[in-house]
């Protein structure tokens, strides 16, 4: 019993935190080569590389001669697949071995003399860096850029040849919208840095990138608008990001879980998104996106629980609208959670809170079915959720079938068959409906909670429901997404910040940005911007 | 140390399921009441009588169950010395756990309300948590089991049919905590809704080929009359408009008055609203009270031949209106004050209101002073509309 | 100072008026109808204004007792005032009232429950999983345990508000005439119970050095007192109104018989579970500063760096303490005739009366606000 009343000390590391087992080291081939550099001999270089890139047979060798002089031997490296072979032939292989003619016609290029003249003047792609270092030169290989090696010298050239085939910009599949930009992130991160630069043209704009993933060595962009952002929030993302030591980061998720603020909490307190208007709307509020090669899904912190009932549409329709369709949102929200749970309670415990008819029809109905409520309940939301993952996971043309009508009409079935009472389905399908009006993020934290609170309210009734709404409650004021409290703006409440959470002001009246995010620079825009006619407008 | 949370969580965790939900009643274990009935059995001890829905008969759009109508409830009756001990012996006979939530009427026998009062009923219904505040307390010509033995031809249940006759507030209606309250005031004593089963109706198609048998349903009777919790007497329905006219509630009705040209053919007014207002004054010997009737109505039929739409003659059926209100509101007080000499109206709250400290003595004895009170009712009766024609629109053209 | 070390969370004003009225409110709506119109009869009313009065006063004495200590506790300056050994004392005595009267609080918030919603469960249950839910919260910190106040009380108040507004049609004014009826005595009398209860916002004393800014904290503490009492007069009025002033003495908890006489056009009905739902909120959020405090004393009483291992045995002993009560009939005795001379007259205005005198009798403290 004493140790439940023994305070941490400070110091004391979390059990999950130590290192309790020590799993085998990896078995890599001999990693030394990481520490060297190239020899300026041309042969050595290239079979200490072939050894290192030793049966990858996607990895190419092209040795060529240097135009101008007989003697300088040149090899280019390149993998197929991740290089854009043409602008390799034309502008590395084509403008050395042939075209370089043209820029000094005559001349005898002096193997010392040699470099630099490929450098300025003989090369003609876009992006050049000299190195020495082999790991560097294996990277570059294996990011898609071609190493230039030559006889002579201990530096390659790395040319940033990169290409590869890559989905096209298409719409988002997982966030349909309306009204807006349909473009999508994809799964390369130049493209994707590409369409954020396009909406915030500002110089800024800051995007710094990572190398994540020992092994995938998978690169991260960090992006955020300097000025707006706070800049400690910067610096935690990085210090955070730079802490991750894994062997590869396939998935913008795996970060996520790497570096989020509760590990144990249901709910996400980082927030990701595939659309770039999205990412640039959460730039400009003050915060960090991190943008993952691989994957078109960027996360963004710090991330507050209202974002996830917002959708980006919500800012380009009128404000009228958007506030009626966000009330129902808030309430679709509340009713995924609650509303089984609610029906449990009402039927099992608190018979008084129905209006007498329909009690009476609902007991009709439930004469036939051998279960009590809350079984029911369970067997039909335990179908729904059955069918709704079998719906994602089977391709398209089936996908659609099997899904909400497909609930209802095994509901249907169920009723028929005496299994469950006619209400219960109405209730479950009701339920799912209210759950897909929101993101899908927030969902997965309450569909699970949903069962949760069915489990409470079957043994409790209204006082249980309450009971697990109220720790739920709990929890969500306790939890942090990088410093800024979960729950802001409505608790804290921040006054000015209100304008966007159930209602959304019009666009003229939002003129400060969140206040617990963008802790410097608040001011968006200019206060007196409301419409109206010439004669009407305020003059100030 | 994580084992012992995850222990602890696990045995929370099964106690919490296993430890049987105590309070958790499955819809179809409950026998759920609609209308309870309370009687004086031969040995005077308590006889409850309760009207049990059967939801079988409730499905709304279920498979259609035979052409005949299933039966929408159960009565079922047992004795007991008091109503908790009968609802334990009907315990024994019902199949399910009562349930009171939705109880919408409690009806008391006449001979239980002459002889032993309401003080026998009323406390469980108030004391215990299921049976709420809103119940309509009616008080049956006969037997109270009876009256919930009678099926209804519009609604589903009887009991339905009688609340649905409350909420309408055709005759007095009463509820629960009204009751509660008139019985603990001194300033007034407590009127009931009486309730009878007549004959109402038939139900053509029922035989086939055959008169149909006249359907015997639920109706209201008038009002009873208390004094403390014993019952004393009825007044009829015609009393009854008087004495909600004299208290100020509900104020409906139809006044039927002679045509002012034609005396022996009538003109039937419908009230739609009014107001009373009653001033007391007391010169220390006795009280005088002052009861100021407001009435609103319109001219619903004529079957005079004259011309009613002109000012004049609408000034004429207002007196005429006047007169007769004021008639059938001193019949029910005559009736009330001088035969059965209690106060039921309320003229001693209002009473209290004004001479808070006269009322300190004279609460004791109340009934005895209101009986000495002098009445005077003044009507100031108003027509507004008169329907949709001016002349009538059936006699020949001059 | 050790509070330093114990808490480090800071609360706003708005944060702070809502953490006062969840401190007064909640229990207070339930039970004190009945028992100030039981004095007061239809004059109930007037009584409450009374109490509000003297909550205004004691708030007013706590609020600038504690400005002359600027961020310390009740319990520090107390020692600081009346020396090391009877300061101890004064703590002791009031980590005592903090325990007792969040027994008593929890034992009428679950005996309620239990009468009114599920009769079959054990109180027990009852006042175990609330414990366990105020617990979590005051292990959370204050600022959760804010937060979720901030959350959910909103809520408790507007719906509180909406059903009153709906059971306007059952009400009427004429119940409440004659006024005067009682003399003031008896209004007196009616107002001492509720004013023991708007009295606990003593416990603020505790919470001042939490404010984010110290000097608002008398604003905060009368605009909480004003609310408080608004509210309670509203709901009485609004009893007397349906009930008359006979039958509200006979309840027990009135309100909740208020909400059930609701019904609009035959469909908005049966409101009862739904308003009992919301105010379990209140109910928790109350039971969780009461929790706070008593935790929070503790730990400052023990010279502890760290409050969060007193949560679980001070649990523990609330439930005990709460058992304790054998039925509802004690516990209603007791809160009518023991408890407001107790309360009152010793922790929420004897001691800081006595502490102000002695203070500045003494010349102890700082200059107030």
């Amino acid at each position: 019993m004493v140790r439940f009343i023994k305070p941490r000390k400070p110091g004391m590391v979390s059990r999950s935190n130590q290192q309790i087992s020590r799993p085998r080291e990896n078995n890599f081939p001999d990693t030394s080569w990481k520490e060297q550099v190239l020899s300026p001999d041309l042969d050595t270089n290239l079979a200490q590389i072939k050894a290192i890139l030793d049966r990858c047979s996607d990895v190419m060798y092209r040795e060529f001669i240097f135009a101008q002089n007989e003697q300088i031997r040149l090899a280019l490296i390149y993998t197929d697949g991740l290089t854009d072979k043409e602008q390799i032939s034309e502008q590395i292989t084509k403008a050395l071995a042939l075209e370089v003619a043209m820029a000094a016609p005559g001349q005898e290029i002096s193997k010392s003399r040699a470099l630099e003249f490929i450098k300025q003047r003989g090369l003609c792609v876009n992006e050049i860096k000299q190195t020495d270092k082999i790991r560097e030169i294996i990277q570059a290989i294996l990011s898609g850029d071609s190493v230039l090696l030559m006889d002579g010298y201990a530096t390659a050239i790395i040319n940033g040849t990169r290409g590869w085939a890559s989905r096209a910009i298409s719409e988002p599949e997982a966030e349909p919208t309306v009204r807006g930009a349909r473009d999508s992130f994809v799964e390369t991160l130049r493209t994707n840095t590409a369409l954020l630069r396009r909406r915030i043209s500002s110089p800024n704009l800051k995007i710094e990138v990572f190398k994540l993933g020992e092994v995938t060595n998978t690169e991260v962009a960090v992006a955020y608008i300097e000025g707006i952002v706070n800049e400690k929030l910067v610096a935690e993302v990085k210090s955070r990001l730079q802490r991750i030591k894994v062997d590869a980061i396939l998935e913008s998720g795996y970060i996520e879980e790497l570096i989020e603020d509760h590990p144990w909490s249901p709910f996400p307190t980082v927030n990701h998104t595939e659309k770039p208007d999205r990412a640039a709307a959460m730039l400009l509020e003050g915060r960090v996106a991190i943008l993952v090669d691989g994957t078109p899904f960027v996360l963004t912190v710090p991330n507050l629980f209202v974002e996830h009932l917002h959708a980006a549409e919500d800012y380009y329709e009128r404000f009228i609208f958007t506030t009626a369709v966000r009330v129902i949102r808030f309430f679709s929200a509340f009713i995924s959670l609650t509303l089984p749970a609610l029906y449990i309670a009402a039927v099992s415990f608190h018979p008084e809170l129905l209006p007498t008819t329909l009690l009476l029809s609902i007991a009709g109905q439930r004469e036939a079915v051998p279960f009590p409520v809350f079984v029911e309940v369970l067997i039909m939301e335990l179908t729904f959720e059955t069918l709704r993952e079998a719906g994602i996971r089977l391709p398209r043309p089936l996908g659609q079938a099997v899904s909400i009508v497909g609930a209802l009409v095994i509901g249907e079935a169920a009723v028929r068959a005496g299994l469950v009472a006619a209400a219960t389905v109405i209730v479950v399908a009701f339920t799912g409906i209210a759950s897909f009006t929101f993101a899908y993020s927030a969902s997965i934290a309450f569909r699970l909670l949903r069962f949760t609170l069915m489990f409470l309210s079957a043994a409790m009734g209204l006082f249980g429901l309450i009971t697990g709404v109220a720790l739920i409650g709990i929890h969500l004021c306790s939890l942090r997404s990088f410093g800024v409290p979960y729950l802001s703006p409505a608790v804290p409440m921040t006054g000015a910040d209100l304008k966007d959470v159930v209602f959304r002001a019009p666009l003229w009246a939002m003129f400060t940005r969140p206040r617990l995010i963008a802790r410097q620079n608040q001011k968006r825009q200019e206060q007196n911007l409301k419409p109206a006619p010439p004669e009407t407008r305020p003059r100030w | 140390m994580k084992k012992r949370i995850a222990a602890l969580l696990l045995i929370t965790f099964v106690i919490i399921l296993a430890g049987g939900c105590w309070s958790r009643v499955e819809l179809t274990e409950l026998a759920i009441v609609l209308g309870a009935g309370v009687d004086l059995s031969e040995d005077g001890r308590i006889l409850l009588t309760l009207q049990i829905a059967r939801p079988g008969a409730y499905t709304a759009g279920g498979e259609a169950g035979g052409r005949g109508r299933e039966p929408a409830s159960w009565v079922v009756s047992a004795e007991g010395r008091t109503v908790p001990e009968a609802e334990r012996f009907l315990a024994m006979k019902i199949p399910r756990q009562i349930y009171w939530g939705h109880c919408i009427i409690l009806v008391l026998g006449e001979e239980l309300a002459r002889r032993e009062g309401t003080g026998m009923v009323t406390n469980f219904f108030q004391r215990e948590r299921e049976p709420r505040e809103n119940i309509y307390v009616l008080v049956a010509r006969g037997r109270a089991r009876d009256f919930l033995e009678t099926y209804s031809s519009l609604e589903k249940t009887s009991a339905q049919a009688a609340g649905f006759l409350e909420r309408m507030k055709t005759g007095y209606s009463v509820q629960l905590r009204e009751l509660a309250e008139m019985l603990v005031s001194r300033g007034i004593q407590p009127a009931v809704t009486a309730v009878e089963v007549t004959e109402a109706g038939t139900m053509p198609g029922q035989v086939p080929g055959g008169t149909p048998p006249p359907q015997k349903e639920v109706g209201v009777a008038g009002t009873a009359v208390f004094k403390q919790d014993k019952l004393i007497g009825w007044l009829d329905p015609w009393e009854t408009r008087g004495f909600l006219w004299l208290k100020g509630e509900t104020m409906k009705g139809v006044i039927i008055v002679p045509g002012p040209e034609q005396p022996e053919k009538l003109v039937s007014i419908r009230i739609r609203r009014g107001k009373t207002k009653i001033v007391p004054e007391y010169n220390g010997e006795y009280p005088r009270f002052l009861v100021k009737i407001r009435v609103e109505g319109d001219m619903v039929e004529q079957q005079t031949r004259e011309n009613l739409a002109t000012p004049e003659k609408i000034k004429l059926l207002e007196e005429e209106m006047a007169s007769e209100i004021k008639a059938r509101a001193e019949a029910a007080l005559e009736k009330v004050q001088g035969e059965y000499g209690v106060d039921i109206f309320g003229f001693g709250e209002a009473f209290h209101r004004k001479y808070k400290k006269e009322w300190r003595e004279l609460k004791y004895r109340w009934d005895e002073e209101f009986s000495r009170a002098e009445v005077e009712i003044a009507v100031d009766a108003r027509i507004r509309e008169i329907g949709l024609l001016t002349r009538r629109a059936g006699i020949p053209e001059e | 100072m050790v509070k330093a070390m114990l808490e480090q969370g800071k609360i706003d004003s708005k944060q702070a008026i809502l953490l006062l009225i969840s401190l007064v409110l909640p229990t207070a709506i339930l039970t004190a109808p009945a028992i100030t119109v039981k004095q007061a009869a239809q004059d109930a009313w007037l009584s409450i204004i009374v109490a509000t009065m003297i909550g205004l006063l004691i708030a007013g004495l706590v609020t600038g007792l504690s400005l002359f200590f600027p961020g310390k506790t009740l319990l520090e300056y107390a020692e600081e005032i009346l020396g090391r050994l009877p300061g101890k004392m004064v703590g002791l005595l009031y980590i005592w009232w903090f325990l007792h009267g969040n027994a008593l609080i929890l034992d009428e918030y679950a005996s309620f429950l239990c009468s009114a919603l599920m009769p079959d469960t054990p109180v027990i249950v009852f006042f175990v999983f609330v414990t366990v839910v105020a617990a979590l919260a005051v292990h959370s910190g204050l600022e959760v345990l804010s937060r979720f106040n901030q959350l959910f009380l909103p809520l408790v108040l507007g719906l509180l508000l909406v059903v009153f507004l709906l059971a306007a049609k059952d009400m009427e004014a004429t119940r409440l005439l004659p006024v005067f009826d009682k003399d003031a005595a008896a209004i007196l009398k009616g107002a001492v119970i509720p004013a023991s209860w708007f009295g606990e916002i003593v416990i603020f004393a505790l919470l001042i050095p939490f404010l984010d800014r110290a000097e608002e904290a008398p604003r905060v503490a009368v605009t909480a007192i004003l609310i408080c009492g608004l509210y309670l007069l509203i709901c009485i009025l609004v009893v007397i109104m349906i009930f008359g002033p006979h039958v509200s003495a006979r309840w027990i908890f009135p309100t909740f018989n208020a909400i059930r006489v609701v019904s609009i056009a035959n469909f908005l009905e049966r409101l009862e579970s739904i308003a009992i739902a919301v105010w379990m909120f209140g109910g928790f959020a109350k039971i969780g500063i009461f929790y706070y405090a008593a935790v929070l004393s503790s730990a400052q009483w023990l010279g502890l760096k760290d409050y969060r291992p007193l949560v679980a045995p001070v649990g523990v002993v609330l439930v005990a303490l709460a058992a304790l009560c054998r039925n509802i009939v004690e516990l209603l005795n007791f809160l009518a005739t023991a408890w407001p001379p107790y309360a009152l007259g010793l922790f929420e205005a004897g001691i800081p009366l006595l502490l102000l005198v002695v203070a500045r009798a003494r010349g102890r403290g700082g200059r107030g606000a």
